[in-house]
């Protein structure tokens, strides 16, 4: 039997297992169950992924499983690659969820929050093995309604769940109704719904209708992405929802955004025109740079950690760009290498966020806030929870030893070498994305020092960062699960590269006449990557002498009380905050961030020269959400408040109403 | 162009090296660099005028390898004046805790020695030596620029 049918049946049947043992059983033992099984499904994709990535191929047609269309299933390495990152975060997730979701059956415990946990996982599945374009848009809607009622698992304790709710739901419908009828008008003009019709199609298929196609499918699958500006639903979900759908989502499923594209405009529309990728490329810095600075600006953990996805996906986007770019220059090896790069940063991005977001979700669960300005001293009472997170920082901020500098050097480099003959729009471009990339590098190692400094180390800044404890085994297993597979992509990305390959031959981004070498490419990344592995046993190892050396050779070492300029015991009060670090980077992008800040300052009642209390209070809005969206919504809500004599309450009339849309669409789709 | 000018006219301030004094014993003194942290115990302020001037373009005792520097965690050596008063004597225990060793104090004035007028008043607690050791001390009410830089090139031995 072919491994990928029986590992993705196995998921599956976990998935479903799970789901239905979330109904049957009691509270004591249910966290426990789901978790184990969805911890088995994902176990059980990333084989099946791990498989058809390497090659192994698999369809299957179910006609009678979707009426009329049918359910059409199938196994490329793209999509192996992505099965594997989606499976691989599920497992690790579903371990966490045993301990975060506890025994008391409330919040992400409840029944409904784990029923839906493993159908999220499973329709996370689905949509990169669907092989036909109702298939894509069934998984595409199951993800969205199972993760939207995740997120809002927690309504009950505050509106910005709700809030977040509401706007996840307006903006992941817009990028489905999107997809809807851009990939319809696609299966439409290219003659049949299976992605092989299609394929077989897209030649018929003219620039016009290519083009829109391509431009619905970028609104649809770069917002699910979290790409600026169709972003402003994932600090919000992300923040508000619990820690484990937090992970799942922003390691998981933004990912699945750039499948599509790439699904999209390589596979289905065979490369397109230059300028779709432009676009792209343009999205993506622009994602990169405005995700980087609301992060490195960001007090609330869970926030910045959804910025700094945004930033990713930025990054990711930005290869891809160029990938298409490179493709249509005629330059195989760059865009094999920049496709490369941005899919070797989506497994690395999925890697370190799901450790990153476990880690915050230990912390608020231990500490009750999310708030970095309240948190700090964490590192005595969770060591484990600290040095994980911290070394998820390190690879997050893109620094060498960490796996998410291997994918931003190849990034780099694929940048660096445009070719000779690449054209003016690519001689342009290319170096301002190499100021995108090294900015967003440097804006980012800013962000994480902020989080692990202000979040974890120094003194406690509230009560309940004082009495926190360390989360049960079960989370902890988790994040070495997740930091584990940092480190394999930190020391070893060449094990990655037969993928890589296979995934860039197979979407023809070489001239067709020329057989596109693996080896070509496992040369250029070996070469551009410095060696991942010798650089980190170098630095490791340095770093190991400097300190016996300095132990052995040095003087003995005296403890002295931390230099306090004489002036009594240091306090928590007179630490850095998230806020007061992150000030002066705020200061230099006043005019992107444009921070909202109250001085209120009581008086003592007899004299104006002596102050009782200053209260300083800042916000930082969101300014493409205020700008863009918020006159959007404005409008649409009073075009909703004037449409209201529409809706008097008779059935009959609501009758007519259908008689007359459904004639409107006769009309309009019969008489031409 | 102006500020050409003004170096020009202005010339030379700084005074011509007087002649180096006999450096301390070896144990006592630090070669060629010293790094000092300055700590006002309870002075009357005057040390504190004649110490600036030390370090003024005039006597410029940075030419001989002494430095003044933000913290005692950078520091060889604390300058200390005044009598130590009852507020400052924890802090000064502190400040001298906090250098690295090998660390060197150094009074700087009569009050250092002796608690000078102040001996006596309610909010003295008495002479630098009874709260940290003094390895140096610098005479003088207060002493002159000329006494503090020679003290100083004791120490580096330049």
């Amino acid at each position: 039997m072919n491994v990928v049918a029986a590992s993705l049946a196995a998921a599956g049947g976990c998935a479903v297992a799970g789901a239905v043992s979330a109904v049957l059983v009691g509270r004591s033992v249910r966290a426990a169950l789901v978790g184990l099984l969805t911890a088995l499904s994902g176990a059980a994709a990333v084989v099946a992924g791990a498989a058809a990535a390497n090659g192994a191929a698999w369809s299957l047609t179910a006609p009678y499983l979707l009426p009329l269309t049918g359910i059409e299933l199938a196994v490329d390495p793209l999509s192996g690659w992505f099965l594997l990152l989606v499976g691989a975060v599920t497992a690790v997730t579903g371990v966490y969820t045993i301990g975060y979701a506890g025994r008391q059956g409330e919040g992400p415990g409840s029944r409904p929050s784990l029923f839906l946990l493993p159908l999220f996982a499973a329709s996370l599945m689905l949509v990169p093995v669907a092989a036909s374009v109702p298939t894509l848009l069934v998984g595409w809607e199951l993800m969205a309604v199972t993760s939207l009622l995740l997120v809002v698992t927690e309504h009950r304790h505050a509106p910005a769940v709700r809030d977040a709710g509401v706007w996840y739901a307006a903006l992941t419908q817009l990028g489905f109704v999107a997809l809807l009828v851009g990939l319809l008008w696609l299966a439409a003009a290219a003659g049949g719904t299976s992605f092989a019709a299609i394929r077989a199609g897209a030649a018929d298929v003219d620039a016009v209708t290519a083009s829109v196609v391509f431009l619905l499918g970028l609104v649809g699958f770069a917002g699910k992405a979290g790409a600026v500006p169709l972003h402003p639903w994932l600090p919000r979900a992300h923040a508000e929802s619990p820690s484990h759908v937090s992970a799942l989502m922003s390691a998981a499923m933004v990912k699945l955004g750039v499948y599509g594209l790439l699904r999209l405009g390589f596979d289905l529309l065979g490369g397109g025109a230059r300028w779709w990728w432009l676009v792209l490329a343009a999205v993506g810095a622009v994602s990169a740079l405005y995700g980087i600075t609301q992060a490195a600006v960001a007090r609330d953990i869970k926030r910045m950690l959804a910025f700094s996805t945004s930033e990713n996906v930025g990054l990711i986007l930005l290869g891809v760009g160029f990938a298409g770019m490179y493709a249509q220059a005629g330059n195989p090896t760059a865009a094999a290498l920049a496709l490369g790069a941005a899919l070797l940063h989506a497994a690395n991005h999925s890697a370190f966020k799901a450790l990153l977001f476990a880690g915050a979700g230990s912390v608020v669960r231990a500490t009750g806030t999310r708030d970095m300005d309240r948190l700090g001293g964490l590192v005595r009472a969770m060591p484990a929870t600290t040095a994980l997170f911290a070394g998820g920082a390190l690879a997050a901020a893109a620094l060498p030893p960490g796996n998410g500098f291997v994918s931003e050097w190849l990034l780099l480099q694929s940048l660096l070498h445009p070719g000779p003959d690449a054209g003016a729009m690519l001689t342009i471009a290319a170096p301002i994305a190499v100021a995108v990339v090294a900015a967003t590098a440097g804006i980012g190692v800013a962000t994480y020092v902020k989080a692990v400094g202000t979040g974890f180390l120094a003194r406690p800044r509230s009560d309940r960062a004082a009495t926190a404890r360390e989360s049960p085994p079960s989370m902890v297993v988790a994040m070495v699960l997740a930091a584990l597979a940092c480190v394999a992509l930190a020391m070893v990305p060449g094990l990655t590269v037969p993928a890589l390959s296979r995934i860039t031959s197979d979407l023809r981004l070489a001239d067709p006449g020329e057989t596109f070498a693996a080896s070509t490419f496992a040369l250029r990344v070996e070469a551009a990557t410095l060696w991942p592995l010798w650089t980190v046993v170098g630095i490791v190892a340095g770093t190991a002498a400097v300190a016996v050396t300095a132990r052995a050779l040095g003087r003995a070492r005296r403890r002295a009380p931390a230099w306090d300029c004489g002036g009594g015991p240091l306090t928590e009060r007179m630490e850095y905050t998230a806020t007061s670090f992150a000030e002066p980077l705020q200061r230099i992008f006043d005019n992107v961030l444009a921070p909202e800040q109250d001085v209120d300052v009581t008086h003592v009642d007899e004299s104006r020269y002596h102050v009782t209390a200053i209260r300083f209070h800042q916000r930082i809005p969101d300014r493409v959400e205020n700008r863009l969206w918020q006159p959007l919504v404005t409008a649409l809500r009073s075009l909703g408040e004037r449409a209201r004599p529409l809706a008097s309450g008779s059935v009959h009339r609501y009758l007519g109403y259908m008689l007359v849309a459904l004639l409107a669409v006769l009309v309009v789709g019969v008489l031409p | 162009m102006g500020l050409i000018r003004r170096i020009v006219a202005t010339g030379r301030a700084a005074q011509k090296a007087p002649k180096r004094p006999e450096p301390l014993p070896p144990a006592r003194r630090l070669k060629r660099s010293l790094q000092i942290r300055h700590v006002d115990a309870g002075s009357c302020n005057g040390c504190e005028i004649e110490l600036g001037q030390a370090f003024s373009p005039v006597y410029d005792a940075e030419r001989y390898g002494a430095r003044l520097v933000a913290s005692p965690r950078h520091a060889d050596a604390i300058t200390v004046t005044g009598p130590v008063t009852v507020n400052m004597a924890e802090a000064l225990r502190t400040t001298y805790e906090a250098m690295p060793e090998p660390r060197l104090v150094i009074g700087i004035g009569d009050c250092a020695r002796n608690c000078g007028a102040f001996a006596g008043a309610h909010a003295v607690l008495g002479p630098v030596d009874d709260v940290v050791p003094v390895d140096l001390h610098v005479p003088g009410c207060p002493p002159e620029p000329d006494t503090i830089v020679a003290a100083l090139r004791g120490l580096t031995g330049r």
